[in-house]
């Protein structure tokens, strides 16, 4: 994912590194706080490898990656706008929580519905710490706009978590 | 907590409709207790019994057996006098449908439980119009409900339900006929009454009002099942629920 | 076609599922339609009777009463030269162009009568025993004059309590009552003077009072012998019959004129005199059929307007599936013209039973006009006015349910409450039932309107009926023989069934608004207690939001009686209730409104709050 987004970023004019860190850091708000410096750059050294972006030293210091202004090849351009026309969606329900209730069952390793409950309350809590960051940010904000995202994701979650604490008390019973 | 400490505490409530064969058991044996400056929220499906539970910790419906203390005093034996005059100034109720009265302005319908209570008529209309500052409505205080949003509404409905500064506000499905961005200021207007120490019982299938919570108990076929304490951080980050494994 | 049979259905299954209110409005209906119907039969039946009396009777087409002319000064004649002239007197008027037959004369003398302990003047005719060619008396019990026997009018008769074969004394002598008569030559008690003109020439001494005169029948003999030489024999009287009886007017003007003016009286104002007994009734009836009329309206209008908010939701279902505005409406009057017409058919037919008990009119004439005709025109007149009744009060729901947007109706959304910005800040400052009354009343004024209307229109009813007892009560006093007054009696009885069905509209209306305003404001009243208002302020709340528009209707319905008695009496005097009486009135409909308001009003306080809530967001 996160080539595609650099790429993109890209798109609008050449920029140096710091300054797509500095976009990146914007739209994502509290969320990016805990981005990595460095993965940026080691991005866009392979996209450079890839073709897909190209790199031009500006005056200063050549040898340091963040003073390059690195801009989208033909290629790159042709991938941005295939990415954007993409549909494609990040999988709903985690097929990894069933799964790990399913096997608790069966080897009975544990009640599932301990694991529910406490898978129950760590969103719960995650869902208040999500709202609350989505309450501090002003209106119209674009990491407003992401949490409130996450928030309503949280709650389908949420949701389903209810269902399965239905289905496997039934199962108990 | 013991039962002294808490300001709402209900045991072994029970409220049943109809009889024989359409018998239902809406509310089935409950225990809770409340302490003041907390706030609970009940979820469930609907049909669980949420709303008759707060109905009757309100003293607006009277249990088939059990009892519910607030403030000490003792509800389910209190006569329909007694109990309008508990309403008048313990309890104050949120409603998922507002009901706010259609031919009165919004500070008029904020005033109005004082008035009924038989307070002068000018301090009502003061308490009221501070209480629409509160929930931020200063400059829309003389419009009809007609003429407000939902959120809006709701906001007015629950400045209404703060008139005569009860003990505990009850709320039922407060965001239940709200879209997205009026659930947020009802939430906002929640978290500040949190914050300034008022006692809250919040029935919702919303999970967003539950994670405001400090308490948060599951309802289901009249009785409850589980409670969960929210207190303590999170021990994910969001980056990784928001998708950023990459950039994180 | 098939549009018909659609509408039919409609109207069929509503009435089935509300079948009371149904039944409400056509009670309603029905009382305003049965008063009308009786005042219109009883209109059609007092002509006949005095035709049919005329007809037994021989009735005379002239009276003239023979002796000194009025006019002339100085004592009367009496005795012989008073035989001189009344013979004299008899043969030209036989022998006026266009007379045909005559009887008499016969002597008209005063008497005082004692019966079962009261006393009345009366005014005795000497008789043959033998039948008159004109005028004779029909019997109604007994038999005719003989010596030492006396005849009694009947409604003299009634009045006085007596029956054949009594003992009463005249003038202090005894006799026995032979029988009892209906006469068409003499208007009957306690009318027998009333003439435009003139009036009793005989009658006992010392009674000032014409009202209490009755009319008797004796021998001659007997009533020669009743002179006295205070109070001797002046005048006779002689019936004539015209060749034309349709000219007797013309022929009695001629005699008015001139010093030797003899009384002539014709036929035409025996008949009217005959009428005013059954004329006061039409009045009152008239007058109390316009009031069941207004009240009835009073009434279908909240019905209506009750079940229009109902029924909103079906006209949206109806616009929705393609129904035009015009279909809409008409779907919705089709239902209450129904109604109307049901209760034009039973209103009548209770009208038409009814009638007989009213028309034993005026004892004096002969027996019961059979059964009451209700005339073609009649029945229609009837049937219009229900139909009206029910479109008056419909119109304009039906127009504005059918006009309305379709997504509000689907929406299920009732007119929406009226506010009235200084009421809502006149009642902050009251107790909290006045608070929540004025603030009832305030959302929908229309209805307290037609609230106050029906007060005032019941208050106008019972002023009358008050009126009428202080005024009838001041005129009879006047007499004091102690004779029951059988124009005051007839009143009475109709006044009574006039004020009976009044009170009875009066009371279903007080209630069906009282229940259509509980129903109306049950969410309101839930709310309310939610936010802190107790059961019984909500209870007297919904009772002061009857009470605030009935006072002031109450009070207007104070002039309104008394206008309506001064137009029903036609210029007699009226006399003003005295104030403690209007008082209690006053005091009396107010508690009656408080009353059957406080029934719906304690159901409604009564019932779980949280239901009535929760049903609302549903």
């Amino acid at each position: 994912m996160q080539q595609e987004v650099v790429l993109a970023l890209l798109a609008k004019e050449p920029s140096h590194g710091y300054q797509l860190r500095a976009r990146l850091r914007q739209a994502l708000g509290p969320l990016g706080e805990g981005m990595n410096a460095g993965q940026v750059y080691v991005t866009l050294t392979r996209l450079e490898k890839a073709g897909l972006v190209a790199s031009e030293p500006s005056a200063g210091r050549p040898d340091r990656p963040d003073r390059k202004v690195y801009e989208l090849t033909p290629a790159g351009q042709q991938r941005v706008a295939d990415w954007l026309a993409e549909v494609s969606w990040p999988g709903p329900a985690p097929a990894e929580f069933h799964l790990k209730l399913v096997a608790a069952a069966a080897a009975r390793l544990a009640d599932p519905l301990t694991i529910v409950d406490a898978q129950r309350r760590e969103l719960l809590l995650r869902l208040r710490d999500a709202q609350r960051a989505a309450m501090a940010e002003p209106d119209g904000s674009e990491a407003g706009l992401l949490l409130e995202g996450l928030v309503l994701r949280l709650q389908a979650d949420l949701r389903w978590l209810e269902e399965c604490e239905r289905h496997w008390t039934s199962r108990r019973d | 907590m013991t039962e002294d400490a808490a300001l709402l505490s209900c045991r072994g409530l029970r409220k049943d409709y109809g009889k024989d064969a359409g018998l239902v058991r809406a509310v089935d044996g409950v225990d809770l207790d409340v302490a003041a400056g907390e706030t609970v929220a009940i979820m469930g499906p609907s049909g669980c019994g949420k709303s008759t539970l707060l109905h009757l910790l309100g003293g607006l419906d009277r249990p088939a057996s059990g009892e519910v203390r607030l403030a000490g005093r003792r509800l389910d034996q209190m006569s329909e006098r007694a109990l309008a005059r508990l309403r008048q100034d313990s309890v104050g109720f949120v409603f998922q449908a507002f009901h706010l009265m259609d031919e009165l302005t919004a500070v008029e319908n904020v005033e109005l439980p004082a008035l009924l209570a038989g307070r002068p008529a000018r301090a009502a209309r003061r308490r009221a119009t501070e209480l629409i500052e509160r929930v931020g409505l200063a400059e829309r205080a003389r419009f009809l409900p007609a003429a407000l949003s939902g959120g809006q509404r709701q906001r007015v409905a629950i400045a209404r339900a703060l008139a005569n500064e009860p003990h505990v506000v009850l709320a039922d499905e407060p965001t239940g006929n709200l879209d997205s961005a009026a659930t947020l200021e009802v939430l906002r207007l929640f978290e500040s009454l949190h914050a300034a120490g008022q006692t809250l019982v919040i029935v919702t299938h919303d999970s967003r009002i539950a994670a405001t919570a400090d308490r948060m108990i599951s309802m289901r076929d009249g009785v409850f099942i589980d409670e969960t304490r929210l207190t303590g951080g999170s021990r994910g980050g969001l980056g990784a629920l928001a998708g950023l494994e990459g950039l994180s | 076609m098939s549009r018909l049979r659609l509408i039919g259905r409609l109207v069929a299954r509503d009435l089935r599922n509300r079948p009371g209110q149904a039944v409400l409005m056509l009670l309603a209906i029905t009382a305003a339609t049965a008063t009308l119907t009786l005042g219109l039969v009883l209109h059609g039946v007092t002509s006949q009777p005095y035709q049919q009396t005329r007809a037994a009777t021989r009735g005379p087409d002239e009276l003239a009463y023979l002796g000194s002319p009025l006019a002339s000064p100085g004592p009367r004649a009496t005795g012989s030269a008073l035989r001189k002239l009344v013979r004299a007197q008899a043969a030209a008027l036989a022998g006026a162009p266009g007379v045909t037959g005559t009887s008499g004369p016969y002597p008209l003398a005063g008497a005082l009568v004692r019966a079962n302990g009261l006393t009345a003047g009366a005014e005795a005719e000497g008789r043959d025993e033998t039948p008159a060619r004109v005028d004779q008396p029909r019997l109604t019990a007994g038999s005719w004059v003989r010596p030492g026997g006396v005849v009694l009018e009947r409604t003299f008769a009634a009045g006085l309590g007596a029956d054949v074969g009594d003992r009463i004394t005249l003038n202090g002598r005894p006799y026995t009552v032979t029988g009892i008569a209906v006469t068409a030559a003499h208007p009957p008690y306690p009318n027998l003077c009333y003439y435009g003109g003139g009036g009793c020439l005989a009658g006992p001494p010392g009674n000032d009072s014409p009202r209490d005169i009755g009319l008797i029948w004796l021998t001659r003999p007997d009533a020669l012998a009743l002179a006295t030489p205070a109070n001797p024999v002046t005048a006779y009287v002689l019936d004539l019959r015209l060749r034309d009886p349709a000219g007797a007017e013309a022929f009695a003007n001629r005699y008015e004129l001139g010093d030797a003016a003899t009384e002539v009286v014709p036929w035409t104002g025996i008949a009217a005199a005959d009428g005013l007994l059954v004329q006061d009734e039409q009045q009152v009836l008239n007058a109390g059929a316009w009031l069941a009329t207004l009240l009835a309206i009073a009434s279908v209008a909240v019905l209506a307007g009750g079940r229009m908010t109902e029924r909103t939701r079906r006209v949206g279902l109806l616009k929705a599936a393609g129904g035009s505005p015009g279909l809409v409406a008409a779907t919705l009057m089709a239902e209450n013209l129904v109604l109307a017409l049901a209760a034009a058919a039973t209103g009548l037919v209770i009208g038409w039973l009814a009638a007989p008990l009213l028309t034993s009119p005026g004892a004096a004439l002969v027996g019961t006009p059979g059964a009451p005709s209700l005339t073609g025109p009649a029945a229609g007149l009837v049937l219009a006015v229900a139909l009206a009744v029910a479109l008056a009060a419909t119109l304009v729901p039906a127009i504005r349910a059918a006009r309305g947007s379709t997504v509000g109706a689907l929406a299920d959304a009732p007119r929406p409450p009226r506010r009235r910005p200084r009421l809502l800040a006149m009642s902050r400052r009251l107790p909290v039932p006045l608070l929540l009354g004025m603030r009832l009343v305030a959302r929908r004024p229309r209805r307290a309107v037609l609230g106050a209307a029906n007060i005032a229109i019941t208050m106008a009813g019972v002023v009358a009926v008050l009126t009428f007892h202080a005024t009838a009560g001041q005129r009879i006093n006047g007499g004091g023989s102690g004779l029951s007054d059988p124009v005051y009696n007839r009143d009475e009885q109709v006044l009574l069934v006039i004020t009976v069905t009044l009170l009875a509209l009066a009371g279903l209306n007080a209630i069906v608004t009282a229940w259509t305003t509980m129903l109306d404001t049950r969410h309101p009243a839930a709310l309310a207690r939610a936010l802190g208002a107790t059961p019984r302020d909500v209870a007297a709340g919904l009772t002061a939001a009857q009470l605030l528009p009935a006072l002031p209707g109450a009070l207007l319905g104070i002039p309104l009686g008394l206008g309506l008695f001064a137009a029903a009496d036609h210029g007699g005097l009226l006399t003003v209730p005295p104030a403690w009486w209007l008082a209690v009135a006053v005091l009396a409909v107010l508690a009656a409104v408080a009353g059957l308001a406080a029934i719906p009003a304690r159901v409604g306080a009564r019932r779980p709050a949280a239901g009535i809530l929760q049903a609302e967001t549903a």
